[in-house]
């Protein structure tokens, strides 16, 4: 796209003072949102920030090192039980607590990124995958954790400015964490660490060869990779209000993938849009009744009479997964490079317009 | 300059209105003629079976209705699919209560990660949530002045088979299978508790993961361990596959389970009619039942059930559980508010819809402590019922 | 009863459940030896295939001999459509991709089974009930264990010889070695691809059909199988097919063990430590051959 003539040119925050407007604007838009939307729509804006900084720690996994993993939801839920636990048991307060936890989440990232260092494809998402599980099934049986019931959540207590809700004050505070982590990634993709990482998807053995630390490259992936996503998991606890083993599940560790991938792998946008668009599919998706399809003009009524001849009635709001799944699968078969991908091609066809 | 300011002055009155949205004095939820009453259930999702319970309560509303209401008030019901994820559930709840007319009251709501999710959210808010579908201990530990839970006590349910069998069936060798979460823990908590009552241990104590869909080992460690009698304190598919496996390893001990089994033509058809002499507990009266009010809900159900309905217990669950806020409206009388519907609730004694009797009190807010005993004939269709309401000792 | 009849016991169980997880590795392991693809719509198209069965079976009351082969002929058509209109369609793929787009069929196809069926679970009729057995001393063996662990053998037999001897095994095995090269020594690429996916979905369905009579046919029935199958697959290598068979005889069998012995609660999680403890030593699974890439 834009000729890059300098290292520094590469590596510098900003392109051009139209990318600082741009974020300028989205601080802006972020900042004035609890005071234009309801307390709903802060609720949906903090899910989906929240999602954000997951996808760009998995992305950081996945896109940039190239390696698989099913058990992300592992360091959701050890970020969600290490904050509350460190704040309930050690009475640390919320941000040392939150960094604590991601920092917890980082070290067992690092446990997984061992088997990584011999195993690809399929063999290393096994392994993720029980890794996954047995966080899983830790956290129901050992009362410690608090059980099935899991523990209580302590109320959230930072307060950015008088006159706010608590609602209000873990919105900015995941806004901000949210940015920063963009921010964060976004360098750390673009300087040594992040060209080290591509250098070992491409090709680890050539990667070896030219002085990349493969050990050290692929467990720091891992490691990092699991901070974001439990410091997602820790600020999680807090905006859901309660958590138990039942919401980390491999359900929960295919979504996040399929954030990064529909996203775009290996682009920090990509990761972004992603977070956002199937997060809030997730939440918001909401069956049809039968009097949607009656109102369907000319092939309504008909419909409707096929349907309930012979499907059931009660089973209706199934067909959210029928879209949900038809909307990951339409992104993925016309653009491999995900959502980033048509962007791309939509910034391609208009600066080559008109030709 | 001029243009400037009153541009910020007009978005500054955009900004107030928009965040003022509620009239003061107005109670959110209620208008001279609606009252809105809103409901989370698992539509769809791992659950889904119990979103008959959300589908219960609305035709028990729509048949309100069509009698007139309440006091001249009609109940707009909102109910959603939370497809039994927390974060899905509190979105849902939010969208309701901040948006539009607001909501009243909560009825039922199926989970209890899924309630507890919204309980602090509804408590701040001080919206009244009556008969979360789910016997569990942290509705009333503590209890909360706008929280008034219905479903008896899976603790206490369980004590009271244990009583029944101990007392009544002289059995001794009695195993447990629980789920592995909260409701199957539970169960095991309080048939522990009643059996070390009477003297007795468990002969053994047999987990069931979540997920799992293989039990070959639960049932042979249940087979080993010499048990006459397995009390099932896990969902249905669970105990089919359990009754299914231990039918093939030539295991037939008395099988026991909890209300949430004890839809027996539903059980004996999808276990190929191996529920067979089942003991179980009942928190209402069966579906089978004859009484005027149950005629009147089938009525109900003939009329406004969707097609492909059927008519078991987790629908039947859904009516009775909103039984009790029905008659706190009523009492209530036309002044609504949050206030008065508390009173009206507080002031229910020994009131008695299918279910059994529910009461509550200042501070009191278990409404039903009472279950009975029944068990499957052998056909597996038809349930004799072997004990009288009653509670454990 | 004495020591060794209940581990006699809890083999011959796990032998046989390990048998069904072993025809859905089988099936995963034909689609990614082809494709290099994780099928993670499998488990989903045997749960179609089992309510299709059922369908067939209970409201239109066709009898065994009819509804069975019309579930697995309906089973081939899911497979065939998956790869026609969805895989083949996907335009200059990468695995994350081609992974994201079976999650997707999964979901379609689980919310279609869904709406159509309703939620209430079912009871699959059988030509074997499961409750006939066989007793050879202490030891009571189903005829439907048997059945399904003879099934598993026959399949993994057959396909061993398949791939071995016949022209179109050794062109699936070309397809995924390289698949431009392939389609230069002349295989019709397509053809394969489409014929595994046709070929892996039967083998699915034949698990579905045999899991279904032993609990209740809902549409998560087949989320555990398929995770015991998938760790199966692992196991045993992603490229072979007795391996396939071997790692899910042995998650099965390790599984129930552990159940019996040890815990019942943290019975799904004891496979994966040991696979991890295997995947150490042999990073490729038991049976593969394990391919050093080059640069």
């Amino acid at each position: 796209m834009d000729m890059r003539r300098a290292y520094y040119e590469d590596v510098r925050p900003f392109g051009s003072v139209a990318q600082v407007l741009w974020l300028l604007a989205l601080l802006a838009a972020l900042a004035a949102a609890p005071f234009v939307v309801g307390g709903y729509t802060v609720y949906l804006l903090g899910y989906a920030a929240i999602h954000v900084i997951v996808a760009l720690g998995l992305n950081i996994l996945v896109g940039y090192t190239g390696q698989v993993s099913l058990g992300h939801a592992g360091f959701f839920g050890i970020g969600a039980y290490g904050t509350v636990l460190l704040m309930n048991h050690l009475g640390l307060p919320l941000l040392p607590a939150l960094f604590l936890g991601a920092l917890i989440a980082a070290a067992f990232g690092f446990l997984l990124g061992l088997p990584a260092l011999r195993l690809e494809g399929p063999y290393l998402a096994i392994v993720t995958l029980g890794f996954g599980l047995a966080i899983e099934v830790v956290f129901e049986k050992w009362e410690f954790f608090g059980g099935s019931v899991g523990p209580p959540v302590p109320d959230f207590p930072l307060r950015f400015a008088d006159g706010l809700t608590a609602d209000q004050n873990l919105y900015y505070l995941i806004a901000i964490l949210a940015v920063v982590s963009t921010l964060a990634v976004r360098n750390l993709t673009r300087t040594r660490i992040g060209r080290a990482l591509v250098a070992v998807r491409d090709s680890d053995v050539a990667a070896s060869c030219m002085g990349v630390n493969l050990t050290y490259t692929k467990t720091l992936a891992f490691a990092l990779s699991a901070f974001f996503t439990g410091l997602g998991g820790g600020l999680f606890a807090f905006h859901l209000g309660q958590i138990d083993p039942t919401t980390f599940g491999l359900v929960l560790s295919i979504l996040f993938l399929a954030m990064v991938v529909v996203g775009g792998v290996a682009s920090i946008l990509g990761a972004v849009a992603g977070a956002v668009l199937i997060s809030l599919l997730n939440l918001k998706l909401k069956g049809l009744q039968l009097a949607d399809f009656e109102a369907i003009p000319l092939i309504g009524g008909a419909l409707a009479e096929f349907l309930t001849a012979h499907f059931m009635e009660t089973g209706m709001s199934n067909i959210q997964y029928v879209v949900y799944g038809l909307i990951m699968v339409g992104i993925m078969l016309f653009e491999p490079l995900g959502l980033y991908g048509y962007w791309i091609r939509a910034k391609i066809y208009w600066k080559s317009w008109p030709f | 300059m001029k243009f400037l300011k009153s541009l910020a002055v007009a978005a500054a009155a955009v900004v107030a209105l928009g965040a003022g949205r509620a009239d003061a004095g107005n109670v959110p939820g209620v208008t001279d003629t609606e009252i809105h009453i809103g409901q989370w259930g698992p539509q769809t999702g791992p659950a889904a079976p119990w979103g008959a319970v959300a589908r219960g309560t609305e035709v028990l509303f729509q048949m309100i209705n069509d009698a007139g209401g309440i006091h001249g008030r009609k109940i707009v019901y909102h109910s959603f699919d939370d497809q039994y994820n927390p974060a899905r559930t509190k979105a849902g709840v939010k969208e309701l209560v901040e948006g539009g007319p607001g909501i009243f009251a909560f009825v039922g709501g199926v989970g209890s990660a899924t309630g507890m999710a919204v309980k602090d959210y509804l408590n701040e808010r001080g919206i009244v949530w009556v008969g979360p579908a789910a016997g569990s201990l942290q509705w009333i530990t503590p209890p909360q002045k706008n929280l008034f839970a219905v479903y008896p006590l899976y603790v206490e349910e369980a004590k009271v088979l244990v009583d029944y069998l101990v007392t009544q069936e002289k059995k001794s060798k009695i195993a447990i299978l629980y789920a592995n979460d909260e409701y199957g823990k539970n169960g095991l908590q309080g048939a522990k508790g009643q059996l070390a009552r009477h003297g007795l241990e468990p002969v053994i104590e047999v987990g069931v993961g979540r997920a799992d869909r293989d039990l070959k080992s639960h049932v042979l460690k249940l087979k080993q361990s010499g048990a006459d009698t397995v009390i099932m304190w896990v969902n249905p598919t669970h105990a089919v596959i359990t009754l299914k496996t231990a039918a093939a390893m030539k295991f037939a001990p008395q099988w026991v389970s909890s209300s949430t089994l004890s839809d027996a033509p539903l059980m004996t058809a999808i276990s190929g009619g191996l529920w067979k002499n089942v003991i179980f507990t009942s928190f209402s009266e069966l579906p089978s039942s004859q009484s005027p009010l149950m005629l009147d809900y089938r009525k109900a159900f003939d009329k406004y059930a969707k097609k492909g309905e059927r008519w078991g217990v987790f629908f039947l669950a859904g009516i009775a559980f909103a039984e009790p806020l029905v008659e706190g409206l009523k009492r209530a009388g036309r002044d609504l508010t949050h206030d008065s519907l508390i009173a009206a609730l507080e002031s229910l004694k020994d009131f008695q819809g299918i279910m059994g009797r529910i009461g509550y009190g200042p501070g009191e807010r278990q409404g039903q402590k009472e279950v009975f005993v029944a068990k499957t004939d052998e056909t597996g269709l038809k349930v004799i019922q072997l004990s009288d309401w009653m509670r454990p000792n | 009863m004495d020591g060794l009849t209940p581990l006699l016991q809890i083999l011959v169980s796990g032998i046989s459940v390990g048998g069904a997880y072993g025809l859905i590795a089988l099936a995963l392991a034909i689609i990614y030896k082809t494709s290099e693809v994780l099928n993670f719509a499998q488990g989903d198209m045997a749960m179609v295939t089992a309510f299709f069965a059922f369908s067939l079976l209970v409201p239109l009351g066709l009898p065994f001999w009819a509804a069975l082969p019309a579930a697995l002929g309906f089973a081939m058509l899911v497979g065939a459509a998956a790869e026609f209109l969805f895989l083949r369609r996907a335009k200059e793929p990468n695995v994350l991709g081609l992974i994201i787009i079976t999650l997707g069929l999964q979901m379609i196809i689980f919310g279609f089974a869904s709406w159509k069926w309703g939620a209430d679970p079912k009871d699959m009729p059988f030509f074997i009930g499961p409750f006939d057995v066989f007793v050879l001393g202490g030891l009571i063996v189903s005829h439907l264990e048997m059945l399904t662990l003879a099934v598993a053998l026959a399949v993994a037999g057959g396909l061993a010889l398949f791939f071995r001897f016949s022209k179109l095994g050794v062109a699936m095995k070309a397809t995924q070695q390289n698949r431009q090269v392939a389609r230069i020594m002349g295989i019709r690429t397509r053809r394969v691809l489409l014929f595994a996916w046709v070929l892996a979905a039967a083998i699915g369905a034949l698990a579905g059909l045999l899991i279904a009579p032993t609990g209740t046919v809902d549409p998560y029935m087949m989320w555990d199988p398929m995770l015991k199958g998938f760790a199966g697959a692992v196991l045993g290598g992603m490229t072979s097919l007795p391996g396939a068979l071997l790692g899910g005889l042995i998650v099965g069998v390790v599984e129930n063990l552990f159940g019996f012995y040890v815990s019942t609660e943290f019975k799904s999680v004891v496979p994966f430590a040991i696979i991890i403890l295997i995947l150490g030593v042999r990073p490729s699974g038991l049976l593969a051959r394990h391919y050093v890439k080059k640069v």
